[in-house]
C-alpha cells in the first residue's frame, strides 16, 4: 500500500484535491491577513504618532532572528513531502520532527516576547495596542496549527504511507510555506515603526 | 440513462454500484450522510424554513406600516424584526439555499460526478449551518436578537449603546456562518477544477457551473473581510480592544470600509446564482443554445470580480474625499457591462429559440424585469448627487428589494419547478404553478414598487412608524397589500409542490429536454448518480444523442463504471483529461460530531466563559482527528 500510494502520487499529470482544498483555503488566509495587515495601516494613517505616547517602539532584532529560523523550516518540511514521495518514510518523519523542534523554540520564544509586551502595554490602551496584538497574535495561533497538522503526521505515518496521509503532507506542507510567507509579512509590519 | 435493453453484465454492475452506494437508513442515515444529494435537500428544507422566518418578520413590518402610528409591534421589537429580517434573508435563506439546496444538488451532477471533491467537509458545512442559524435565533425567542440593522454600524454596535447580547448573537452568529460558507466555497472550487467528467475541460462547463464558480470564488475572497471585522467587533465588545473607537485612536470608518469590502461582493454573490439558474433554463424552454456562450460566461465571472472594485458607493454620504467617491463612482458604473452583456444573452436566446413558456421560464422573464428595473435604479445610486439626496430613504429599499427578491429570488423560485421532477421524479402542476407566477409577480411589483416613490417623498428607511398626512399613507398601505398577495404566491407554490410532491404525475427522467448532464440520468438520481461516468463533447452533453449511446456501450463494457467502491474520477485542472480515480469517503458521524462542538465554542464565547470555550474547541480537534482516522482507502 505504501509504496502504491507514492507511484500514484508520482504518475498524477494535475495537483491532488488535497492540496488545491489547501490553495483555496490559503487563498482565504491570505485574505485575512490581508485585512489585518491593512487595518495596521489604515489605522496608523489616521493617527497623529504611531505607536501612540507611551508605548515603546517594537523590538527588531529577536523577531528578526526568530522569523528567519522559522522561515528556514520550511527546507525540513520540503524533505519531508519529497521523501515520502519516494517512500522513504522514515526519512519523512524524521525531517517533520526537526521542523517541529525548531517550531516549539520559536513558538515558545514568540510567546514570551509576547507576554513580555502585553506586560509593557494593554490591547486595550490603544488601537495601536489591539491590532498589534491581534495581528501577532493571529500569526502565532496559525503556527500553533501548522505544528498540530505536523504533529499528526509523524504519528499517522508510524503506520506506514496512504494516499490520504500523502495528500495531507503535501498540503501541510504548502500550508507551512505560506505560514512563513505570512511570518514576514506580519514581521515587517510589526516592526515598521522602528524601521 | 438513455437505455432500454440492459445485458445482464450492465444489470450486474448496476447492481453492485446500488449495494456499494446503498444509504444507512433512517434517521441515522440522515446524520452521517456525505451524498450531495442528500445534504443538498436538508439544505433546501431548512433555508426554506429560515425562508419562512424571514417571510414572517416581513409580514409583521408591512402589518406595522400598514398605516400612521401603528402599534403592531413596539419600536425594539420593531429594531430586532428589521434586522433579523435582513440577516435571514441573506445569510440563512438566499445563499445556502443558492450554493448549499441549488449547488450542492446539481452542481455533482451537471458536471458528471459522483459527489463533491470534499463529501464530508461538505456534511460538515451543513451543521454549522444550522447551528449558526438556530443560534441567532435562540436570541430572537429570547427577545435579544439583533437589533442594529444587517450593517450594524459603529458606534450604534458598541456596548455602551448596545449593553445587551444582541450585538454578540449577530457578530458570533454570522462569523459563526461564514465558516460553512467559506467551507461550501472551498469545495465547489475543488470539485469544479478537479471532477467534471473526463472530456468536460473548463470551456465546455455549463454556464451554472461558471456562476456557481464565480461565487465561490467571491465567498472566498469576500469573507475574510467580514470576519476580521467582526472578530474586531467582538474583541472590542468583550474584550476591551480599540478598533472603531475614536477616542482611543481608533476609526468609525474602518467597520464601514471592511464590511463593505464584503456586503459589495456579496450583493453579487446573492444575484450570480440567479444569472446561473437563468442560464439553465432559458436554454432548455427555448430549445437553443446560449447566444453568446463565451461572453455570458466571461460576464459572470466579471461581475464578480469588479464587485470587489465598488464598495465605497455605500458610503457615498459618509463624506469620505470627493476623488475617492468619484473613483468609485465610475468603477459602479463599469458592472452596467457586463450586466448588460448578460441581459441581451437572455433575452434574444429566447427571442431567437422556439420558446415555450412554463412556469420556470416565467419566472425567468420575471426575474428579468426586476433585475433590468433595480439595475437601472442602481445605475442613479452611481451618480453622486443622486445618492447623497437619497441615501438612506426608502428609495435604496426599493431599489435592493427589487435586485434581491425580484432578481435574486425569482430564479430561485423558477429552479424549484425547473428541477423539481429531477429531485421527485414527479411533475408540478403547470396551471398551479403559472397562477403562482403571477401572484408573485404583482405581488412584488406592489409591495416594492411604491417604496420608491415614497421614498423621494422622504420616507426614511428602519422607521418602525410615521406621521399620517405626509402623503405617505396610501403608499405604505398597497405596499403591506402587495406583500400579502407576495406572500400569496409563495405559498402557492409552496402547496404546489407538496401537492405534486405526492400527485404530481410521474416525469421520467429529462421532461423538458434539458441540455445539461443532470438530465441524463434517471429522477430522482441513483445514490452514486451515474451508472457510467458520462463522455462530453460539449457544453450541452445532453443534446449530443451520440455520446449518450456511446454511455449506454461503455456500460455493457464496464468502461468507467467503477462498480467496485465509492469511486470517481479526478481530471486535469484545464483540458479535463482523466488523471487518476479517486476513493471517496462513506458516511461518517464526524462532521456532525465537529459540527456540535463548533456549535458549544460559539455558544460559550457568546457567554464569555473564555476557559469552556477553550474546553470545546479541545473536544472538537479530538473529533477531528476521529475524523482523519477514517481514510476512505483504508474502509
Amino acid at each position: 500500500m505504501s509504496a502504491d500510494a507514492a507511484r500514484i502520487d508520482r504518475s498524477r499529470a494535475a495537483k491532488p484535491n488535497g492540496w488545491w482544498g489547501m490553495a483555496v483555503f490559503v487563498a482565504t488566509e491570505a485574505t485575512l491577513f490581508g485585512t489585518l495587515v491593512g487595518t495596521y495601516f489604515y489605522l496608523e494613517f489616521t493617527n497623529p504618532q504611531w505607536p501612540p505616547p507611551g508605548i515603546p517602539d517594537p523590538k527588531v532584532l529577536a523577531p528578526l532572528l526568530l522569523t528567519a529560523a522559522l522561515v528556514a523550516t520550511s527546507v525540513p518540511v520540503q524533505v519531508a513531502y519529497s521523501a515520502a514521495r519516494r517512500d522513504r518514510v522514515r526519512l519523512a518523519q524524521l525531517a517533520l520532527v526537526v521542523a517541529l523542534v525548531v517550531q516549539a523554540v520559536y513558538l515558545a520564544l514568540q510567546l514570551h516576547l509576547f507576554l513580555d509586551d502585553l506586560d509593557t502595554f494593554s490591547p486595550n490602551a490603544s488601537a495601536y495596542a489591539s491590532i498589534y496584538f491581534t495581528l501577532v497574535g493571529a500569526h502565532h495561533f496559525h503556527v500553533v496549527v501548522g505544528m498540530l497538522l505536523e504533529a499528526w503526521l509523524v504519528v499517522r505515518l508510524v503506520t506506514g504511507l496512504t494516499r490520504y496521509r500523502l495528500v495531507g503532507l503535501q498540503a501541510t506542507a504548502f500550508y507551512w510555506h505560506f505560514v512563513n510567507v505570512l511570518a514576514v509579512v506580519v514581521l515587517l509590519t510589526q516592526i515598521s515603526p522602528a524601521l | 440513462m438513455a437505455v432500454d435493453v440492459l445485458t445482464p453484465g450492465a444489470e450486474q454492475r448496476i447492481e453492485r454500484l446500488h449495494r456499494v452506494w446503498r444509504p444507512r437508513p433512517g434517521v441515522l442515515g440522515w446524520l452521517t450522510t456525505v451524498d450531495h444529494k442528500r445534504i443538498g435537500l436538508l439544505y433546501f428544507f431548512t433555508t426554506l424554513a429560515f425562508f419562512g422566518a424571514g417571510g414572517i418578520e416581513a409580514l409583521l413590518m408591512r402589518t406595522q406600516l400598514a398605516g400612521p402610528d401603528l402599534n403592531v409591534v413596539g419600536p425594539e421589537t420593531y429594531d430586532q424584526l428589521m434586522t433579523m429580517h435582513g440577516v435571514t434573508m441573506i445569510f440563512f435563506f438566499i445563499i445556502p439555499m443558492t450554493t448549499g439546496a441549488f449547488g450542492n444538488y446539481l452542481v455533482p451532477l451537471m458536471i458528471g460526478a459522483r459527489d463533491m471533491a470534499f463529501p464530508r467537509l461538505n456534511a460538515l458545512s451543513y451543521w454549522i449551518f444550522l447551528g449558526s442559524g438556530i443560534f441567532i435565533y435562540v436570541g430572537l425567542f429570547m427577545h435579544r436578537a439583533p437589533n442594529c440593522g444587517w450593517f450594524c454600524y459603529t458606534p450604534l454596535n458598541r456596548r455602551a449603546f448596545d449593553p445587551g447580547p444582541n450585538v454578540d448573537f449577530y457578530a458570533l452568529g454570522l462569523i459563526f456562518n461564514s465558516i460553512a460558507s467559506t467551507a461550501t466555497a472551498l469545495n465547489f472550487i475543488v470539485t469544479i477544477f478537479k471532477l467534471r467528467a473526463p472530456g468536460m475541460s473548463l470551456n465546455r462547463m455549463p454556464l451554472f457551473i461558471f456562476a456557481m464558480l464565480a461565487v465561490s470564488l467571491s465567498l472566498i475572497f469576500a469573507l475574510p473581510s467580514l470576519t476580521a471585522d467582526l472578530v474586531y467587533l467582538e474583541l472590542q465588545r468583550k474584550g476591551g480592544f480599540h478598533f472603531f473607537d475614536v477616542a482611543h485612536g481608533g476609526d468609525a470608518f474602518l467597520w464601514q470600509h471592511l464590511f463593505w469590502l464584503f456586503g459589495h461582493p456579496e450583493v453579487y454573490i446573492i444575484v450570480l446564482p440567479a444569472f446561473g439558474i437563468a442560464t439553465s433554463i432559458i436554454p432548455t424552454f427555448s430549445k437553443r443554445r446560449m447566444i453568446a456562450f463565451p461572453l455570458v460566461a466571461l460576464a459572470e465571472l466579471l461581475v464578480a470580480f469588479i464587485g470587489f472594485g465598488v464598495w465605497a458607493h455605500h458610503m457615498f454620504a459618509t463624506g469620505l474625499p470627493t476623488i475617492t467617491l468619484v473613483a468609485f463612482a465610475a468603477a459602479s458604473m463599469m458592472v452596467v457591462i457586463p450586466s448588460t452583456i448578460q441581459v441581451f444573452a437572455w433575452t434574444f436566446t429566447v427571442v431567437l429559440g422556439r420558446p415555450e413558456f412554463r412556469a420556470p421560464l416565467l419566472f425567468i422573464g420575471g426575474f428579468i424585469v426586476f433585475f433590468v428595473l433595480g439595475g437601472l435604479s442602481g445605475i442613479m445610486f452611481a451618480a453622486i448627487p443622486f445618492d447623497q439626496a437619497t441615501t438612506d430613504t426608502y428609495f435604496v429599499v426599493a431599489h435592493f428589494h427589487f435586485i434581491i427578491f425580484g432578481a435574486a429570488v425569482f430564479p430561485i423560485l423558477g429552479g424549484m419547478y425547473y428541477w423539481f421532477p429531477k429531485v421527485t421524479g414527479r411533475l408540478y402542476h403547470e396551471r398551479a404553478a403559472q397562477i403562482s407566477f403571477w401572484l408573485t409577480f404583482f405581488g412584488t411589483a406592489l409591495t416594492f414598487f411604491p417604496m420608491h416613490i415614497v421614498g423621494l417623498l422622504g420616507m426614511t428607511r428602519r422607521v418602525y412608524t410615521y406621521k399620517p398626512h405626509l402623503g405617505w399613507d396610501a403608499y405604505n398601505l398597497s405596499e403591506t397589500i402587495g406583500s400579502f398577495i407576495l406572500a400569496a404566491g409563495l405559498l402557492l407554490i409552496f402547496a404546489n409542490l407538496v401537492w405534486s410532491r405526492f400527485r404530481g404525475a410521474p416525469s421520467g427522467p429529462d421532461p423538458f429536454r434539458g441540455g445539461t448532464l443532470e438530465w441524463a440520468t434517471s429522477s430522482p438520481p441513483p445514490e452514486y448518480n451515474f451508472a457510467v461516468i458520462p463522455k462530453v463533447t460539449s457544453p450541452y452533453p445532453n443534446w449530443d444523442p451520440a455520446d449518450r449511446e456511446d454511455d449506454a456501450r461503455r456500460l455493457q463494457a464496464g468502461t468507467l463504471v467503477l462498480e467496485e467502491g465509492h469511486e470517481t474520477p479526478a481530471v486535469t485542472v484545464r483540458d479535463g483529461y482523466l488523471d487518476e480515480v479517486l476513493r471517496m469517503p462513506a458516511e461518517s458521524p464526524w462532521p456532525v460530531v465537529v459540527g456540535l462542538g463548533v456549535a458549544l465554542i460559539f455558544t460559550m464565547l457568546l457567554l464569555s466563559h473564555f476557559v469552556l470555550a477553550s474546553v470545546a474547541a479541545g473536544l472538537t480537534l479530538f473529533a477531528l482527528a476521529g475524523w482523519h482516522l477514517q481514510e476512505p482507502e483504508l474502509e
